[in-house]
């Protein structure tokens, strides 16, 4: 098996007389269609199965022989035209496999070797010396042509030797790729890329436009995509119409335009490029990458190629290796078991079904490794270690050196400790203090302070007046108002100590504690000092009122209350006198309430008077009054009681 | 006896009409020519019914039936089931079958003691015909066609099997069936038996176009005319037999 270059000389002698086209698998295919003959007969007896190939020696058997599975599986057998299984076939078939199989109707078609080349675009040739060779079937036929060997040889002469010149165009995602080949070497490419891909999405920007319904995308990035595509059609049509001449007179035209976009270019249009009818056009018959010049090289290069075999059988046993350890593995993968979906499934790594195409490349790796496996030869060899006189590990210290070394730490470490706990007594100390009260002693620690640091910058005063003293972060200051000691309060405000300050819990002075005296004190303190420090941080209200004042304050409130409480009485007093008045005016009798309006019209042409209800003797002055037998009324209610009350006798 | 029929025209009488021992099934026609020929020839002893099924006419492929029952496809209509129970003998078992080939007339072939079905035929369906119909069921197919109710017409005397089936398959059938079977065709020529022709035991309808010579196969087969063996060379044999043996 060797690869060459169909434009080389030996590839011309292969080809020079006689040329046809081969099936891999031949014989196996006459061996599986000649019908076995049925030389099956029964004997007189006629209790048989025709199907099953079987005979019985009653009829009862018979019977039960038909209700069997054995028995419908050899009658779908025979109904495809194929060998019926015997028994333990049969048993041995729903045994291992699932009961699906018993419907005998699976037509599926064997991969056979064949099917396997043309999938891969390949034909087998085989010349008068019986050598057996692959190439491309695209290079001789159309897809749809049909393969016939009168025409195998004309055309292979046609493409190879008379004419070498090839066109190669590939067109994909916004990259164009072309190249003008004579025999190996290109003689005119180019190649250029535009931006017309939708990067999120994928898909060229027209088929988006034209598939959306609403209106197109305005954005600046489709516009550009659009502008982009124009720009390619036009583009590949001036680079088409420069070559033309070499194209007219290439021998074959083999393009790739993926997608109605990309066909479009080459063969849309009023005048398209390319001619969709010529017998010259041919597409790749394997998937390829991105359009370039590598590519296209590699293209041709695996189009120009030929494999030779010494024989057919050679060529079945090569090829069947390719195929053989792929679709072996894919079938066990089938059957390994139910697929987990709960899990995500594993990526299997596929190659390009051109890859194993490559089987010279494949070839020259390993030939490689074979050489580096020649070149280094190893061997083994006994070597010998003496353990007589090994020795403990030697130490240059002297056990005292060692001991020193750790101790030469320790010092440091106590001092710093030392450092802590003397201030640790100190804080202790000035906690107690400002529990006491005892000012003198404060001040006494304070001007030793200054004195030790008198060298210092002024903040020193700062750093003892507002040091922290326990564990909440709290300063001399949270404690004095914790302690309720105002005098030290004075005495550490006076000295600057900070109010703003506030402890771990997010606390300052103010509102630390709870007690109303140190707050007032403070309050008192902010309102004397203004502009000390900044109270607003201190969270210590400088507008509070004084006690005088908050005093007035209620005194005002309470005034005001009691206007009210006067003022409410009065009203009730009224409507208590309203009351008492209707009441007496509901104990009238009749006649007497007659009496009564009469009187108080008389007093209304006066002056004020009010009209009443005449049975409840609500004011109903002003209102529109319902009218009963000269009687008014301020509502209906009234008036329906009233005449239940008092039913007229119809006479 | 054998005679001719046409349903509107049509020859193809198996797909208008189902006739068993026990009843007989007419679709419904525009005339009532076709009607009238089954209920003068057997009036007097079976009852001969106006069936639709599922709204259609076609009821001698859509339903299967013998002396015992009948099965209709399950996309019969309530009203018509209700109708046919109505009018069929009480001893007529009627029974809905949810069958996926839904033509049982095409897909079964029958007789009072033994069916033929199609190898396809579900396994509950199965039960449900050796239940209802009391006969034993053998998967078959007819000169290699899956269709054993279109190619092949059963009475309880013989049968008429596609003309292509083999000799060898006639016996096996015939030792299955235990009754003679003949390969022949009807309507000058038409091998789809089934719908050509339907029969019972002492009575045959053929499509109009059947010719003499098919008629004579018909009769001889079914043992239809007058000039059968003695009943003593056919009906008795087999009990002779069996009691001298």
């Amino acid at each position: 098996m060797e690869n060459i270059n169909i434009f080389s000389e030996t590839f011309k002698q292969i080809i020079s007389e006689e040329v046809k086209s081969v099936q891999l698998d031949a014989r196996e295919k006459d061996e599986d269609s000649s019908p076995s003959a049925d030389e099956w007969s029964t004997s007189n007896d006629k209790k048989s199965c025709y199907y099953c190939r079987i005979e019985f020696p009653d009829s009862q058997l018979q019977r039960i022989h038909y209700k069997l599975d054995w028995h419908r599986y050899n009658l779908k057998q025979s109904l495809l035209s194929r060998l019926p299984i015997s028994e333990e076939e049969f048993s041995e078939k729903t045994g291992n496999d699932d009961l699906s199989s018993i419907s005998g109707s699976d037509s599926e078609k064997e991969d056979t070797l064949d099917t396997f080349a043309i999938a891969q675009g390949k034909m087998f040739l085989r010349n008068k010396d019986n050598k057996v060779f692959s190439l491309y079937k695209c290079l001789m036929f159309d897809k749809k042509e049909e393969v016939s060997d009168d025409s195998v040889l004309d055309r292979l002469k046609q493409c190879s030797i008379s004419n070498q010149q090839w066109t190669i165009l590939m067109l994909g995602g916004g990259h164009f790729a072309g190249a003008v080949f004579k025999g190996t070497e290109p003689i005119l490419h180019k190649t250029f890329h535009c931006y017309t891909v939708r990067a999120g999405q994928g898909g060229s920007q027209s088929s988006k436009d034209s598939k959306s319904g609403g209106p197109q995308p305005k954005s600046a990035g489709a516009s550009l995509r659009r502008y982009n595509e124009q720009a390619l059609v036009q583009h590949v049509k001036s680079i088409v119409e420069t070559w033309k001449t070499e194209i007219d007179r290439s021998s074959l035209i083999i393009y790739r335009a993926s997608g109605p976009y990309n066909r479009s270019v080459l063969f849309g249009g009023t005048t398209p490029l390319l001619d969709r009818s010529s017998s010259k056009l041919r597409t790749i018959p394997f998937s390829t990458r991105r359009a370039t010049f590598a590519e296209v090289k590699r293209v041709h290069q695996l189009l120009s190629s030929s494999t030779i075999y010494d024989c057919l059988e050679a060529a079945t046993a090569k090829f069947s290796k390719q195929l053989s350890p792929d679709t072996e593995s894919k079938r066990n993968k089938v059957r390994a078991s139910c697929i987990n979906r709960a899990k995500s499934r594993e990526i299997a790594e596929r190659p390009l079904p051109t890859e194993h195409l490559n089987d010279s490349d494949l070839e020259l790796e390993v030939d490689e490794n074979d050489d580096i496996n020649e070149n280094v030869v190893l061997s083994t060899s006994e070597l010998e270690i003496p353990l007589n006189d090994l020795r403990e590990f030697d130490d240059s210290l002297t056990p005292e050196q060692r001991k020193k070394i750790p101790k030469k730490k320790k010092p440091k470490k106590s001092k710093t400790k030392k450092l802590k706990e003397q201030e640790d007594a100190k804080k202790k100390e000035l906690i107690e203090i400002i529990t006491n009260g005892d000012i003198k002693k404060l001040t006494i620690l304070l001007d030793d302070h200054l004195k030790l640091t008198e060298e210092e910058t002024e903040k020193t005063s700062d750093e003892f007046i507002n040091k922290i003293v326990d564990d909440e972060s709290n300063t001399l200051l949270h404690v004095a108002a914790l302690k309720e000691q105002t005098n030290v309060i004075t005495f550490l405000l006076e000295n600057n100590a900070n109010p703003c300050l506030k402890n771990k819990n997010q606390q300052t002075v103010y509102t630390c504690t709870q007690s109303k005296e140190v707050r007032e004190f403070l309050r008192q303190f902010a309102r004397d000092n203004p502009d000390k420090f900044n109270y607003n941080k201190a969270q210590i209200p400088i507008n509070a009122l004084t006690n005088e004042e908050v005093a007035d304050k209620k005194k005002a409130v309470r005034k005001i209350k009691r206007e009210k409480e006067k003022e409410k009485k009065k009203e009730n007093e009224i409507k208590k006198k309203d009351e008492d008045e209707k009441q007496r005016f509901l104990k009238l009798s009749d006649r007497e309430k007659r009496a009564l309006a009469a009187e108080r019209r008389i007093i209304n042409q006066f002056g004020k008077v009010t009209t009443r209800c005449f049975l409840c003797a609500a004011d109903i002055a002003g209102k529109v009054p319902f009218e009963y037998m000269q009687n008014l009324f301020c509502s209906m209610e009234c008036l329906k009681a009233h005449r239940m009350q008092k039913p007229v006798l119809l006479s | 006896m054998a005679l001719r029929a046409q349903f509107e025209n049509n020859n193809e009488i198996g797909v208008f009409a189902k006739l068993t021992n026990a009843y007989c099934l007419v679709g419904i026609g525009g005339s009532e020519n076709f009607y009238s020929i089954f209920e003068g020839e057997l009036g007097e002893t079976v009852p001969v019914v106006h069936v639709s099924l599922a709204g259609l006419r076609i009821i001698g492929r859509m339903c299967v039936g013998n002396k015992h029952g009948l099965l209709v496809p399950n996309s019969t209509l309530d009203t018509e089931l209700q109708h046919i129970r109505n009018a069929l003998p009480d001893t007529v078992k009627v029974q809905r079958v949810e069958e996926r080939l839904s033509a049982l007339g095409n897909v079964i072939a029958c007789n009072d003691y033994v069916a033929l079905v199609h190898p396809d035929l579900d396994r509950e369906t199965e039960e449900i015909i050796a239940d209802t119909l009391k006969v034993e069921v053998f998967r078959q197919t007819i000169a290699s066609n899956v269709l054993v109710g279109s190619y092949c017409v059963l009475s309880n005397q013989g049968g008429l099997v596609h003309p292509n089936t083999t000799i060898v398959d006639q016996d096996e059938l015939s030792s299955l069936l235990q009754v003679p079977l003949v390969a022949g065709t009807v309507n000058r020529g038409s091998e789809v038996v089934g719908a050509g022709l339907v029969v019972n035991d002492w009575c045959a309808f053929a499509g109009m176009d059947t010719t003499s010579t098919e008629m004579t196969v018909i009769e001889s087969v079914f043992r239809l005319n007058d000039a059968a063996p003695s009943n003593i060379t056919s009906d008795m044999r087999a009990s002779l037999i069996e009691s001298m043996s």
